[in-house]
């Protein structure tokens, strides 16, 4: 039998080790894939992959000169943040509305359209957009993402707004305030970071999704994710291209993740524990 | 400030009725508290009308209005939670001029009121901090306050003193009290404890299942209580009850056929009945040095007070406390002899428990 100091120590051993696993299994694809964006064409694809080599600048130069990227990027920007914008304008009253009634069904229905496959969206939405000539616009892109924020945002505030005690609510109606400014007076400002996080989240979950944007876009609104699923073609995919796109793409939400990294643990675990 | 009244009232949740049909009028001016043990609806009452909780049945009116379908932002009432329900956020400044705001009240105005109420409640130097900041007695002095600004028709309490210590409680209780007796307005306290009930209501609602069992001033519903509900529930300790029967024109303990040295305007209506159910309260004792006068016991605990002492005993296969001198100095294991003094004892029917006059 081992003593409890030196079981302690075991567990806390194997739970280094668990991190250190789970850390190589996430980041190696990622460190891959920023490392082959700086490396000449030719050794991108090169078995046993390198790992010293001469940094270049030449797939990023080769991106901007090939495609129009910061049109793509400007699309991607326009998608999330008008998705995000339009999760929050809906999904703050929405989580709302469910804790205040305590009638939950429709955030379950949220969450199941966004367990939903895209692809069962996909093909209605296609055709309603096309008849209503709107394929190809941002509002359609917009309206589509929706679907990723709108249940991001009800279901990362509602807890939030949950851990609020009901009778500060009372207090407020009693105080005066309607049902409406009893949300944007005293319950909005109790929720603030987790406003924030919902909005992170959703930004970043809207800004990597691609299905959408590669069917219900166009040449014009392309987003950056389904624009870099062009450099995949048939027998000669530009790799190095690819992994310089790959690294632009996923650099908004890394900076994101790794500003607000406190806040976003703390802002996920938000109302688990009343204050 | 306005009178409240309350007409054929009935509340249900579901199939759940949690008050039949209630009758009951508030005074103007009037502190009344309604008092009950823990799902008699009490709390209901009171968010009823503050308008936190519909209406099933009935009519509830606030001054002359009828405020059935008023919404509670609309009713001009003023409440303070059990929990004190400060906006987390706001300062205590903010957190009391809040009201005042939302009513568009101009800013001096707000100012002075505020910092009159801050005045009245010895808070003027919190204004500035946030509520976490406060400790349990001055968040309560924070509620009131946020109460108190707003001038409005009645104040409605819900047990605001269970979260404080027994001291902080009694302190703030005589506060309270005090403040009604400044500001005579309506005011309407809810609470389980019948030591806040008596020191503080000009006139005490006693509920038992949503139904008024008395409503009265604390002195009528503690020396004539209508029932023996309402008998036990307040006092403390609790009245004593013993079954009692008629026998050979004098009233005798059902179980061991002691005679109880008894008078009083029950005993009539116990001659008639047959048997019933006598109350004691445990300081209408006397101590008698005679056992020829009284009921002899055998003292089974002793719970010095100070100021006085309580003795445990069993009579009549009963439980029973007593309140005695505490200069008697009585040890487990004495004999002593008792008597009901005269004109405090309590006759109840023993079928449905209404006191028997």
């Amino acid at each position: 039998m081992m003593d409890a100091p030196t079981t302690d120590r075991w567990i806390r051993r194997l739970n280094l080790l668990q991190l250190v696993l789970a850390g190589i299994i996430i980041m190696t694809p990622t460190v891959w894939m920023v490392l082959s964006s700086f490396k000449p064409s030719f050794e991108v694809t090169a078995y046993p992959p390198t790992l010293i080599f001469t940094p270049t600048m030449e797939n990023y130069i080769e991106l901007t000169k090939t495609t129009p990227f910061v049109s793509y990027a400007i699309n991607s920007l326009i998608v999330t943040v008008g998705s995000t914008g339009l999760g929050l304008l809906f999904g703050i009253p929405a989580a709302f509305a469910v804790s205040w009634t305590r009638i939950s069904w429709p955030a379950i229905l949220t969450l199941a359209a966004r367990m939903a496959p895209g692809t069962l969206f996909l093909l209605p939405w296609y055709v309603m957009f096309r008849q209503i000539g709107m394929i190809g616009s941002y509002t359609a892109l917009i309206l589509s993402h929706a679907v990723i924020t709108l249940p991001i945002v009800i279901w990362v505030l509602l807890p939030s707004f949950d851990s609020i005690p009901r009778s500060v609510f009372e207090a407020a109606q009693v105080d005066g305030c309607s049902v409406t400014r009893v949300l944007w007076r005293i319950a909005l400002p109790l929720v603030a970071s987790g406003v924030a996080i919902a909005a992170i989240l959703a930004f970043v979950f809207s800004w990597n999704y691609f299905l959408f944007a590669l069917v219900l876009s166009n040449g014009d609104t392309k987003t950056l994710i389904a624009a870099a699923f062009n450099f995949i073609g048939e027998g000669s995919t530009q790799w190095g291209a690819l992994m310089a796109a790959a690294t632009l793409i996923a650099l908004p939400p890394l900076i994101l993740a790794a500003l607000v990294q406190r806040w976003l643990v703390s802002g996920l675990t938000l109302g688990a524990v009343k204050g | 400030m306005a009178s409240i009244s309350i007409r054929n009232l009935v509340k249900r949740y579901g199939n759940f009725t949690v008050i039949p049909d209630l009758n009951l009028e508030i005074a103007d001016h009037e502190f009344v508290v309604f008092v009950g043990p823990s799902g008699c609806g009490k709390s209901t009452l009171l968010r009823i009308i503050a308008g936190l909780e519909p209406i099933t049945a009935g009519d509830l009116y606030i001054g002359d209005k009828r405020v059935n379908g008023v919404q509670a932002a609309q009713r001009d009432i003023a409440m303070v939670f059990q929990d004190y329900a400060l906006y987390p956020h706001m300062r205590v400044y903010d957190n009391m001029s809040f009201a005042l705001e939302l009513r568009g009240t101009p800013k001096a105005e707000i100012d002075s009121r505020v910092k009159r109420a801050a005045a009245l409640l010895h808070i003027e130097d919190y204004l500035d901090r946030k509520p976490k900041e406060l400790s349990g007695g001055q968040r309560q002095r924070v509620a009131m306050g946020r109460a108190i600004v707003r001038n409005p028709k009645a104040f409605l309490f819900d047990e605001p003193l269970s979260n404080l210590d027994a001291k902080l409680r009694g302190q703030v209780r005589a506060e309270i009290k005090a403040l009604a007796q400044e500001l005579k307005t309506t005011m309407v306290f809810v609470t389980h404890d019948q030591i806040e009930a008596m020191t503080m209501a000009d006139r005490i609602v006693v509920l038992q299942s949503g139904m008024v069992q008395q409503y009265d001033t604390p002195e009528t519903v503690y020396e004539r209580p209508a029932n023996q509900f309402v008998a036990g529930f307040i006092g403390s300790p609790a009245m004593n009850f013993f079954r009692v029967a008629w026998r050979e024109d004098r009233v005798v303990l059902s179980e061991v056929g002691t005679a109880v040295p008894l008078d009083g305007e029950g005993t009539n209506r116990l001659r008639q009945a047959g048997e019933g159910l006598l109350g004691i309260r445990p300081e209408h004792f006397a101590v008698v040095p005679d056992s020829a006068d009284g009921i002899e016991i055998g003292v089974k605990l002793v719970e010095p007070l100070g100021s006085d002492t309580l003795i445990h005993f069993d009579l009549a296969g009963a439980s029973a406390i007593a309140r005695i001198d505490p200069s008697l100095r009585p040890k487990v294991g004495d004999r002593l002899s008792l008597r009901p003094q005269s004109g405090k004892s309590h006759l109840f029917d023993s079928r449905n428990g209404q006191v028997l006059r």
